[in-house]
Protein backbone atom coordinates (compact mmCIF):
# COMPACT_ATOMS: atom_id res chain seq x y z
CA UNK A 1 0.00 0.00 0.00
CA UNK A 2 1.67 3.22 -0.99
CA UNK A 3 2.24 5.85 2.17
CA UNK A 4 -0.53 8.22 2.48
CA UNK A 5 -0.05 11.47 0.30
CA UNK A 6 -1.02 14.09 3.07
CA UNK A 7 0.19 14.06 6.92
CA UNK A 8 -2.49 13.11 8.90
CA UNK A 9 -1.39 14.64 12.34
CA UNK A 10 -3.08 13.06 15.34
CA UNK A 11 -4.31 15.48 18.44
CA UNK A 12 -2.14 15.41 21.56
CA UNK A 13 -5.48 14.92 23.58
CA UNK A 14 -8.76 14.70 22.78
CA UNK A 15 -11.82 16.86 24.09
CA UNK A 16 -12.91 14.26 26.87
CA UNK A 17 -9.05 14.53 28.25
CA UNK A 18 -9.17 18.62 28.45
CA UNK A 19 -12.92 17.71 30.68
CA UNK A 20 -10.98 15.52 32.62
CA UNK A 21 -8.21 17.60 33.45
CA UNK A 22 -9.90 20.72 34.66
CA UNK A 23 -12.42 18.64 36.23
CA UNK A 24 -10.16 15.74 37.96
CA UNK A 25 -6.54 16.89 37.43
CA UNK A 26 -6.54 20.60 38.08
CA UNK A 27 -5.00 20.68 35.18
CA UNK A 28 -6.16 22.54 32.08
CA UNK A 29 -4.95 21.00 29.37
CA UNK A 30 -4.14 23.14 25.94
CA UNK A 31 -2.05 22.98 22.32
CA UNK A 32 0.63 24.83 21.31
CA UNK A 33 1.23 25.72 17.52
CA UNK A 34 4.79 25.06 16.98
CA UNK A 35 5.21 27.93 14.24
CA UNK A 36 3.36 30.81 15.70
CA UNK A 37 3.36 30.19 19.01
CA UNK A 38 -0.55 30.58 19.34
CA UNK A 39 -1.83 28.76 22.57
CA UNK A 40 -4.92 27.55 22.62
CA UNK A 41 -7.56 25.45 24.98
CA UNK A 42 -9.77 24.70 21.85
CA UNK A 43 -9.40 20.97 20.25
CA UNK A 44 -8.03 20.70 16.63
CA UNK A 45 -5.66 18.99 14.77
CA UNK A 46 -3.54 22.75 13.39
CA UNK A 47 -3.06 26.16 14.20
CA UNK A 48 -6.53 28.15 13.59
CA UNK A 49 -4.64 30.83 13.25
CA UNK A 50 -2.00 29.54 10.89
CA UNK A 51 -2.86 26.41 9.77
CA UNK A 52 0.35 24.36 11.20
CA UNK A 53 -0.14 20.71 12.34
CA UNK A 54 0.54 18.87 14.41
CA UNK A 55 -0.21 21.12 17.78
CA UNK A 56 2.29 20.35 21.02
CA UNK A 57 0.52 19.78 24.11
CA UNK A 58 0.73 22.55 26.45
CA UNK A 59 -0.65 23.11 29.76
CA UNK A 60 -2.12 26.59 30.35
CA UNK A 61 -1.54 28.45 32.94
CA UNK A 62 -4.93 28.83 35.76
CA UNK A 63 -3.99 32.86 36.36
CA UNK A 64 -5.34 35.70 34.05
CA UNK A 65 -6.99 38.73 33.59
CA UNK A 66 -10.31 39.17 32.45
CA UNK A 67 -10.76 40.49 29.09
CA UNK A 68 -14.30 40.55 28.75
CA UNK A 69 -17.46 39.30 30.15
CA UNK A 70 -21.08 39.50 31.52
CA UNK A 71 -23.41 38.60 34.21
CA UNK A 72 -25.81 36.23 32.80
CA UNK A 73 -29.18 36.43 34.57
CA UNK A 74 -31.20 34.30 31.89
CA UNK A 75 -29.79 30.77 31.72
CA UNK A 76 -29.33 27.96 29.60
CA UNK A 77 -31.21 24.40 31.37
CA UNK A 78 -27.16 23.62 32.34
CA UNK A 79 -26.87 26.66 34.67
CA UNK A 80 -30.45 26.98 35.43
CA UNK A 81 -30.13 26.74 38.92
CA UNK A 82 -26.49 28.82 39.24
CA UNK A 83 -27.69 32.31 37.76
CA UNK A 84 -27.32 34.86 38.06
CA UNK A 85 -23.44 33.83 37.52
CA UNK A 86 -20.65 35.78 35.57
CA UNK A 87 -19.20 34.49 32.30
CA UNK A 88 -15.94 35.96 31.54
CA UNK A 89 -13.04 35.87 28.82
CA UNK A 90 -9.70 35.57 30.38
CA UNK A 91 -6.56 36.45 29.01
CA UNK A 92 -4.17 33.58 30.63
CA UNK A 93 -0.54 34.40 31.76
CA UNK A 94 1.97 33.16 29.93
CA UNK A 95 -0.16 33.15 27.08
CA UNK A 96 -3.66 31.72 25.76
CA UNK A 97 -7.56 32.97 26.55
CA UNK A 98 -9.85 30.32 27.80
CA UNK A 99 -13.75 30.95 28.67
CA UNK A 100 -14.92 30.47 32.21
CA UNK A 101 -17.94 30.92 34.52
CA UNK A 102 -17.72 32.17 37.89
CA UNK A 103 -20.40 31.65 40.38
CA UNK A 104 -22.52 34.28 42.78
CA UNK A 105 -21.00 37.04 40.80
CA UNK A 106 -24.22 39.96 40.25
CA UNK A 107 -22.28 43.20 39.67
CA UNK A 108 -20.86 43.64 36.50
CA UNK A 109 -18.44 45.89 38.01
CA UNK A 110 -16.86 42.98 39.86
CA UNK A 111 -15.52 41.38 36.40
CA UNK A 112 -14.02 44.61 34.88
CA UNK A 113 -11.63 44.62 32.33
CA UNK A 114 -8.41 43.76 34.25
CA UNK A 115 -9.70 41.59 37.31
CA UNK A 116 -7.51 39.21 37.76
CA UNK A 117 -8.80 36.06 38.27
CA UNK A 118 -7.49 32.05 38.46
CA UNK A 119 -8.92 28.32 37.35
CA UNK A 120 -10.74 27.26 40.41
CA UNK A 121 -11.58 23.81 40.53
CA UNK A 122 -14.85 22.94 41.17
CA UNK A 123 -17.50 19.79 40.99
CA UNK A 124 -20.00 21.67 39.16
CA UNK A 125 -19.55 21.43 34.97
CA UNK A 126 -17.41 24.00 32.85
CA UNK A 127 -14.20 25.49 33.75
CA UNK A 128 -14.84 27.72 36.47
CA UNK A 129 -12.84 30.83 37.53
CA UNK A 130 -12.40 32.87 41.03
CA UNK A 131 -11.54 36.76 41.42
CA UNK A 132 -7.90 37.39 42.86
CA UNK A 133 -8.73 39.38 45.90
CA UNK A 134 -6.17 41.53 47.28
CA UNK A 135 -5.14 39.86 50.95
CA UNK A 136 -8.13 38.22 51.48
CA UNK A 137 -7.98 33.73 50.91
CA UNK A 138 -10.33 31.80 48.32
CA UNK A 139 -12.00 29.02 48.94
CA UNK A 140 -8.87 27.13 47.18
CA UNK A 141 -6.46 28.19 49.59
CA UNK A 142 -8.12 27.25 52.58
CA UNK B 1 -21.41 32.40 -14.62
CA UNK B 2 -25.32 33.08 -15.52
CA UNK B 3 -26.82 35.83 -14.59
CA UNK B 4 -29.42 35.24 -11.33
CA UNK B 5 -32.99 36.58 -10.40
CA UNK B 6 -35.23 36.50 -7.48
CA UNK B 7 -38.36 36.23 -9.24
CA UNK B 8 -40.98 35.29 -6.27
CA UNK B 9 -40.80 35.69 -2.45
CA UNK B 10 -43.19 34.87 0.37
CA UNK B 11 -43.74 35.08 4.26
CA UNK B 12 -45.95 34.59 7.10
CA UNK B 13 -46.21 36.15 9.90
CA UNK B 14 -43.12 35.56 12.71
CA UNK B 15 -44.28 34.68 15.99
CA UNK B 16 -45.92 31.83 17.44
CA UNK B 17 -46.98 29.41 14.86
CA UNK B 18 -49.79 26.82 15.22
CA UNK B 19 -48.52 24.52 12.65
CA UNK B 20 -45.09 22.31 12.29
CA UNK B 21 -42.24 24.18 10.33
CA UNK B 22 -42.75 21.78 7.84
CA UNK B 23 -46.62 22.56 6.70
CA UNK B 24 -45.16 26.38 7.19
CA UNK B 25 -42.03 26.06 5.39
CA UNK B 26 -44.40 24.14 2.36
CA UNK B 27 -46.89 26.65 2.71
CA UNK B 28 -44.46 29.65 2.02
CA UNK B 29 -42.65 27.91 -0.60
CA UNK B 30 -46.38 27.58 -2.63
CA UNK B 31 -46.89 31.19 -2.20
CA UNK B 32 -43.25 32.10 -3.40
CA UNK B 33 -43.80 30.05 -6.47
CA UNK B 34 -47.17 31.52 -7.53
CA UNK B 35 -46.00 34.86 -6.92
CA UNK B 36 -42.93 34.07 -9.06
CA UNK B 37 -45.56 32.85 -11.32
CA UNK B 38 -44.00 29.53 -11.82
CA UNK B 39 -45.70 25.87 -11.49
CA UNK B 40 -43.48 23.71 -8.75
CA UNK B 41 -42.47 21.98 -11.38
CA UNK B 42 -40.53 24.59 -13.01
CA UNK B 43 -38.11 24.17 -9.79
CA UNK B 44 -35.46 22.20 -10.81
CA UNK B 45 -34.01 22.01 -6.41
CA UNK B 46 -35.33 22.84 -3.62
CA UNK B 47 -32.89 24.58 -0.88
CA UNK B 48 -34.21 23.94 2.52
CA UNK B 49 -32.88 25.43 6.00
CA UNK B 50 -34.22 23.97 9.22
CA UNK B 51 -31.87 23.89 12.28
CA UNK B 52 -34.11 22.88 15.04
CA UNK B 53 -36.61 20.16 13.41
CA UNK B 54 -35.21 17.33 15.83
CA UNK B 55 -37.44 19.57 18.36
CA UNK B 56 -40.16 18.61 16.36
CA UNK B 57 -38.94 14.93 15.96
CA UNK B 58 -38.37 15.74 12.05
CA UNK B 59 -35.07 15.55 9.85
CA UNK B 60 -34.70 15.38 6.60
CA UNK B 61 -37.69 17.60 6.09
CA UNK B 62 -36.53 18.70 2.12
CA UNK B 63 -38.17 15.80 1.03
CA UNK B 64 -41.46 16.16 2.57
CA UNK B 65 -42.07 20.04 2.05
CA UNK B 66 -41.60 18.40 -2.08
CA UNK B 67 -43.95 15.88 -1.85
CA UNK B 68 -46.47 18.65 -0.42
CA UNK B 69 -46.12 20.91 -3.60
CA UNK B 70 -46.52 17.81 -5.72
CA UNK B 71 -42.79 17.52 -6.75
CA UNK B 72 -41.80 14.32 -4.89
CA UNK B 73 -38.76 13.67 -7.73
CA UNK B 74 -37.21 17.30 -7.51
CA UNK B 75 -34.25 16.84 -5.52
CA UNK B 76 -33.72 18.95 -2.14
CA UNK B 77 -31.34 18.98 0.43
CA UNK B 78 -31.97 20.38 3.88
CA UNK B 79 -29.11 22.64 5.18
CA UNK B 80 -28.07 24.03 8.62
CA UNK B 81 -25.48 27.17 9.49
CA UNK B 82 -27.03 28.57 12.71
CA UNK B 83 -29.04 31.71 12.00
CA UNK B 84 -27.58 32.14 8.61
CA UNK B 85 -28.86 29.28 7.54
CA UNK B 86 -31.31 30.48 5.18
CA UNK B 87 -28.73 32.77 3.41
CA UNK B 88 -26.54 29.65 3.28
CA UNK B 89 -29.72 28.07 1.06
CA UNK B 90 -29.88 30.89 -1.16
CA UNK B 91 -26.08 31.25 -1.94
CA UNK B 92 -26.40 27.41 -2.79
CA UNK B 93 -28.94 28.34 -4.95
CA UNK B 94 -27.22 31.17 -6.58
CA UNK B 95 -24.21 28.91 -7.20
CA UNK B 96 -26.68 25.97 -9.12
CA UNK B 97 -28.47 28.56 -11.09
CA UNK B 98 -25.25 30.18 -11.99
CA UNK B 99 -23.53 27.47 -12.81
CA UNK B 100 -26.13 25.97 -15.32
CA UNK B 101 -27.00 22.96 -12.76
CA UNK B 102 -30.84 24.51 -12.25
CA UNK B 103 -32.76 27.14 -14.26
CA UNK B 104 -35.02 27.54 -10.99
CA UNK B 105 -34.31 27.15 -7.29
CA UNK B 106 -36.67 27.10 -4.47
CA UNK B 107 -35.00 28.55 -1.51
CA UNK B 108 -37.34 28.03 1.66
CA UNK B 109 -36.47 28.69 5.64
CA UNK B 110 -38.43 27.64 8.21
CA UNK B 111 -38.30 27.50 12.39
CA UNK B 112 -40.42 26.25 15.48
CA UNK B 113 -38.82 27.27 18.62
CA UNK B 114 -42.11 28.59 20.41
CA UNK B 115 -43.37 24.68 21.67
CA UNK B 116 -39.92 24.68 24.09
CA UNK B 117 -39.46 27.10 26.89
CA UNK B 118 -37.35 29.89 27.24
CA UNK B 119 -35.46 27.65 29.11
CA UNK B 120 -34.62 24.85 26.77
CA UNK B 121 -34.64 27.57 24.23
CA UNK B 122 -31.90 29.39 25.47
CA UNK B 123 -30.24 25.83 25.89
CA UNK B 124 -30.54 24.97 22.07
CA UNK B 125 -28.93 28.43 20.89
CA UNK B 126 -26.49 27.95 22.53
CA UNK B 127 -25.35 24.60 21.38
CA UNK B 128 -24.66 26.68 17.84
CA UNK B 129 -21.39 27.66 19.69
CA UNK B 130 -18.68 25.67 20.66
CA UNK B 131 -20.01 23.21 22.92
CA UNK B 132 -17.17 22.33 25.36
CA UNK B 133 -15.17 25.31 24.94
CA UNK B 134 -17.97 28.00 25.49
CA UNK B 135 -21.42 26.50 26.14
CA UNK B 136 -20.55 24.42 28.57
CA UNK B 137 -18.42 26.65 30.38
CA UNK B 138 -21.27 29.17 31.26
CA UNK B 139 -22.02 30.69 27.29
CA UNK B 140 -25.29 31.19 26.34
CA UNK B 141 -26.40 33.14 22.77
CA UNK B 142 -26.80 36.52 24.60
CA UNK B 143 -23.69 36.17 27.04
CA UNK B 144 -21.96 36.00 24.19
CA UNK B 145 -23.01 38.74 22.06
CA UNK B 146 -22.85 40.62 25.48
CA UNK B 147 -19.32 39.88 25.65
CA UNK B 148 -18.52 41.81 22.47
CA UNK B 149 -20.79 44.52 23.83
CA UNK B 150 -18.59 44.82 26.98
CA UNK B 151 -15.66 45.40 25.19
CA UNK B 152 -16.93 47.53 22.72
CA UNK B 153 -18.56 49.65 25.70
CA UNK B 154 -15.10 49.74 27.48
CA UNK B 155 -13.00 50.67 23.90
CA UNK B 156 -15.47 53.45 22.65
CA UNK B 157 -17.08 54.31 26.45
CA UNK B 158 -20.57 54.35 24.47
CA UNK B 159 -23.76 55.10 26.65
CA UNK B 160 -27.04 52.58 26.91
CA UNK B 161 -29.35 55.29 24.89
CA UNK B 162 -26.84 54.42 21.94
CA UNK B 163 -28.13 50.76 21.84
CA UNK B 164 -31.44 51.63 22.83
CA UNK B 165 -31.91 53.72 20.13
CA UNK B 166 -31.11 50.65 17.55
CA UNK B 167 -33.95 48.90 19.88
CA UNK B 168 -36.50 51.99 19.45
CA UNK B 169 -35.60 52.50 15.67
CA UNK B 170 -36.02 48.62 14.34
CA UNK B 171 -39.11 47.94 16.68
CA UNK B 172 -40.41 51.49 15.17
CA UNK B 173 -40.16 49.56 11.91
CA UNK B 174 -41.64 46.61 12.71
CA UNK B 175 -44.85 48.02 13.92
CA UNK B 176 -45.19 48.97 10.25
CA UNK B 177 -44.60 45.43 9.04
CA UNK B 178 -47.06 42.96 8.71
CA UNK B 179 -44.94 40.26 8.96
CA UNK B 180 -43.04 40.62 11.99
CA UNK B 181 -43.59 39.72 15.69
CA UNK B 182 -44.00 42.53 17.41
CA UNK B 183 -45.60 44.90 16.21
CA UNK B 184 -45.23 47.88 18.37
CA UNK B 185 -43.13 50.74 19.55
CA UNK B 186 -41.24 51.04 22.01
CA UNK B 187 -39.66 54.42 24.17
CA UNK B 188 -36.31 54.99 24.83
CA UNK B 189 -37.77 54.63 28.70
CA UNK B 190 -39.09 51.20 28.17
CA UNK B 191 -35.73 50.29 27.02
CA UNK B 192 -33.96 51.54 30.06
CA UNK B 193 -36.66 49.91 32.33
CA UNK B 194 -36.33 46.79 30.40
CA UNK B 195 -34.25 43.96 32.77
CA UNK B 196 -31.11 43.09 32.49
CA UNK B 197 -30.76 39.39 30.13
CA UNK B 198 -26.67 39.30 30.37
CA UNK B 199 -25.29 42.38 31.29
CA UNK B 200 -25.00 44.78 29.39
CA UNK B 201 -27.98 43.53 27.24
CA UNK B 202 -31.31 44.05 28.72
CA UNK B 203 -34.39 42.16 27.35
CA UNK B 204 -35.20 45.00 24.46
CA UNK B 205 -31.50 44.72 22.76
CA UNK B 206 -32.34 41.46 22.43
CA UNK B 207 -34.34 39.65 19.42
CA UNK B 208 -37.44 37.15 20.53
CA UNK B 209 -37.48 33.36 19.60
CA UNK B 210 -39.61 33.60 17.03
CA UNK B 211 -41.59 30.90 14.92
CA UNK B 212 -41.60 32.00 11.13
CA UNK B 213 -40.70 30.80 7.10
CA UNK B 214 -39.72 32.64 4.69
CA UNK B 215 -39.35 31.84 0.79
CA UNK B 216 -38.06 32.70 -2.58
CA UNK B 217 -37.81 31.21 -5.99
CA UNK B 218 -34.39 32.38 -7.93
CA UNK B 219 -34.10 31.41 -11.76
CA UNK B 220 -31.88 32.48 -14.44
CA UNK B 221 -33.26 35.20 -16.96
CA UNK B 222 -32.05 33.12 -19.95
CA UNK B 223 -34.72 30.60 -19.10
CA UNK B 224 -37.18 33.01 -17.51
CA UNK B 225 -36.68 36.19 -19.39
CA UNK B 226 -40.51 37.44 -18.21
CA UNK B 227 -40.52 37.93 -14.70
CA UNK B 228 -43.99 38.04 -12.80
CA UNK B 229 -42.25 40.84 -10.50
CA UNK B 230 -39.87 43.06 -11.08
CA UNK B 231 -36.53 40.85 -9.97
CA UNK B 232 -33.83 41.57 -7.73
CA UNK B 233 -30.39 40.93 -9.42
CA UNK B 234 -27.92 38.85 -7.10
CA UNK B 235 -25.19 41.03 -8.04
CA UNK B 236 -23.10 39.11 -5.05
CA UNK B 237 -23.60 35.64 -3.18
CA UNK B 238 -20.81 35.39 -0.45
CA UNK B 239 -20.19 33.06 2.14
CA UNK B 240 -17.32 32.86 4.78
CA UNK B 241 -16.17 31.18 7.92
CA UNK B 242 -14.20 32.30 10.59
CA UNK B 243 -12.77 31.17 14.26
CA UNK B 244 -15.61 30.32 16.21
CA UNK B 245 -14.63 30.15 20.18
CA UNK B 246 -14.76 34.03 20.55
CA UNK B 247 -11.41 33.13 23.19
CA UNK B 248 -9.45 32.38 20.56
CA UNK B 249 -10.25 35.67 18.03
CA UNK B 250 -7.34 38.37 18.99
CA UNK B 251 -10.07 41.11 18.22
CA UNK B 252 -13.34 40.93 20.02
CA UNK B 253 -14.40 44.99 18.06
CA UNK B 254 -15.94 43.10 14.86
CA UNK B 255 -17.10 40.04 13.43
CA UNK B 256 -14.27 38.53 11.24
CA UNK B 257 -16.55 36.75 8.42
CA UNK B 258 -18.49 39.35 8.11
CA UNK B 259 -15.53 41.75 7.20
CA UNK B 260 -14.47 39.68 4.29
CA UNK B 261 -17.56 38.55 3.45
CA UNK B 262 -18.59 42.55 3.11
CA UNK B 263 -15.67 42.83 1.32
CA UNK B 264 -15.81 40.15 -1.00
CA UNK B 265 -19.27 41.23 -2.43
CA UNK B 266 -18.07 45.18 -2.22
CA UNK B 267 -15.30 43.40 -5.28
CA UNK B 268 -17.81 41.19 -6.97
CA UNK B 269 -20.67 43.66 -7.20
CA UNK B 270 -18.02 46.41 -8.46
CA UNK B 271 -19.61 48.61 -6.07
CA UNK B 272 -18.65 50.60 -2.39
CA UNK B 273 -20.62 50.86 0.25
CA UNK B 274 -22.29 54.45 -0.63
CA UNK B 275 -23.97 53.39 -3.57
CA UNK B 276 -25.84 50.97 -1.16
CA UNK B 277 -29.50 52.56 -1.12
CA UNK B 278 -30.46 50.46 2.43
CA UNK B 279 -29.61 47.23 4.46
CA UNK B 280 -31.10 44.11 5.90
CA UNK B 281 -28.39 43.46 8.61
CA UNK B 282 -27.75 40.74 11.30
CA UNK B 283 -29.34 42.54 14.44
CA UNK B 284 -29.67 39.39 17.22
CA UNK B 285 -28.97 41.87 19.57
CA UNK B 286 -28.28 46.01 19.11
CA UNK B 287 -24.93 45.31 19.59
CA UNK B 288 -24.61 42.95 16.46
CA UNK B 289 -26.21 45.73 14.20
CA UNK B 290 -23.26 47.89 15.20
CA UNK B 291 -20.80 45.65 14.77
CA UNK B 292 -22.27 44.87 11.30
CA UNK B 293 -22.42 48.42 9.87
CA UNK B 294 -18.63 49.08 10.94
CA UNK B 295 -17.51 45.72 9.58
CA UNK B 296 -19.24 46.39 6.41
CA UNK B 297 -17.62 49.87 5.92
CA UNK B 298 -20.39 51.95 5.96
CA UNK B 299 -18.99 53.64 9.36
CA UNK B 300 -15.97 54.15 10.90
CA UNK B 301 -15.24 51.35 14.07
CA UNK B 302 -17.10 52.86 17.19
CA UNK B 303 -19.39 55.37 15.55
CA UNK B 304 -22.16 53.05 14.28
CA UNK B 305 -24.13 53.11 17.82
CA UNK B 306 -23.86 56.95 17.56
CA UNK B 307 -24.98 57.34 14.30
CA UNK B 308 -28.38 55.46 15.28
CA UNK B 309 -28.71 58.09 17.77
CA UNK B 310 -28.36 60.65 15.70
CA UNK B 311 -31.13 58.84 13.11
CA UNK B 312 -28.58 58.16 10.00
CA UNK B 313 -30.06 54.75 10.23
CA UNK B 314 -33.97 55.22 10.25
CA UNK B 315 -36.41 54.46 7.13
CA UNK B 316 -35.96 57.81 6.23
CA UNK B 317 -32.19 58.29 7.10
CA UNK B 318 -29.28 58.68 4.94
CA UNK B 319 -28.73 54.74 5.26
CA UNK B 320 -32.06 53.23 6.39
CA UNK B 321 -31.01 49.88 8.21
CA UNK B 322 -33.04 47.15 8.78
CA UNK B 323 -36.40 49.15 7.56
CA UNK B 324 -38.17 45.75 8.25
CA UNK B 325 -37.44 45.41 11.94
CA UNK B 326 -34.47 43.13 11.52
CA UNK B 327 -34.47 39.96 13.92
CA UNK B 328 -34.22 42.53 16.93
CA UNK B 329 -38.05 43.40 16.35
CA UNK B 330 -39.54 41.54 12.97
CA UNK B 331 -38.20 38.52 14.86
CA UNK B 332 -35.58 35.63 14.20
CA UNK B 333 -37.31 32.34 13.54
CA UNK B 334 -33.49 31.03 13.34
CA UNK B 335 -33.48 29.26 10.03
CA UNK B 336 -35.84 31.45 8.42
CA UNK B 337 -34.11 34.96 9.12
CA UNK B 338 -31.99 35.08 5.58
CA UNK B 339 -34.52 34.33 3.46
CA UNK B 340 -36.89 36.59 5.50
CA UNK B 341 -34.01 39.97 5.18
CA UNK B 342 -34.08 39.19 1.12
CA UNK B 343 -38.88 38.78 1.39
CA UNK B 344 -37.73 42.48 2.23
CA UNK B 345 -35.73 43.79 -0.28
CA UNK B 346 -38.06 41.82 -2.69
CA UNK B 347 -41.38 43.85 -0.75
CA UNK B 348 -39.37 47.11 -0.71
CA UNK B 349 -38.12 46.93 -4.71
CA UNK B 350 -41.61 46.05 -5.58
CA UNK B 351 -44.18 48.44 -4.06
CA UNK B 352 -45.22 45.57 -1.51
CA UNK B 353 -44.28 47.71 1.76
CA UNK B 354 -46.53 50.55 2.37
CA UNK B 355 -46.35 52.52 5.11
CA UNK B 356 -42.55 51.75 5.25
CA UNK B 357 -40.68 52.24 2.31
CA UNK B 358 -37.28 53.37 2.06
CA UNK B 359 -36.81 56.39 0.03
CA UNK B 360 -34.33 54.77 -2.70
CA UNK B 361 -34.46 51.14 -3.84
CA UNK B 362 -31.60 50.94 -6.53
CA UNK B 363 -29.64 48.72 -4.77
CA UNK B 364 -29.62 47.19 -1.11
CA UNK B 365 -27.19 44.87 1.01
CA UNK B 366 -28.58 41.84 3.15
CA UNK B 367 -26.03 39.92 5.76
CA UNK B 368 -26.52 37.35 8.32
CA UNK B 369 -24.41 35.69 10.57
CA UNK B 370 -24.49 32.46 11.93
CA UNK B 371 -24.05 32.31 15.77
CA UNK B 372 -21.02 34.89 16.75
CA UNK B 373 -19.62 34.76 13.15
CA UNK B 374 -18.31 31.49 12.38
CA UNK B 375 -20.70 31.51 9.27
CA UNK B 376 -21.61 34.70 7.31
CA UNK B 377 -23.54 35.57 4.25
CA UNK B 378 -23.58 39.04 2.42
CA UNK B 379 -25.93 39.47 -0.69
CA UNK B 380 -26.21 42.43 -2.74
CA UNK B 381 -29.03 43.22 -5.05
CA UNK B 382 -29.63 45.76 -7.36
CA UNK B 383 -32.99 46.49 -9.60
CA UNK B 384 -32.78 44.88 -13.47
Amino acid sequence: MPPPSIDVPSGPHSVEAFVRGYENDRLLRGFRCPKCGTLTATWGLACSRCGTAPLEEATLNGRGTIVAGTIVQVASDEFVNDAPYAYVLVELEGGGRLSGWIPQVRDAAEIAPGTPVRFAPSYKPGVQFERVLPSSTTASER
Amino acid sequence: MREVWVVGAASNRYGKLAETAREAATRVAAEAIRDAGLEPKQIGHTFVANCFGLTEHQAHVGPLINNGLGIPEVPSVTLESACSSSSAALHEAFVHVAGGFADAALVVGAERLGHLDTMSATGYFAYAADYPFETKNGATFPGLYATLADAYRHAYRTTPEMFGAIAVKNHANAARNPHAHFQKEISMQTYLDSPMIASPLRLYDCCPFSDGAAAMVVAAPDAFPRPANEPLVVRASVRTGAVTALQDRSDLLGLPSTQRAGKEAFRRAGLEPRRIDFLEVHDCFTIAEALALEDLGFFPRGSAARESLEGTTARDGRLPVNPSGGLKAKGHPVSATGAGQVVEVFEQVNGRAPGREVPRTGTALTHNVGATGGSCTVHIFSRR
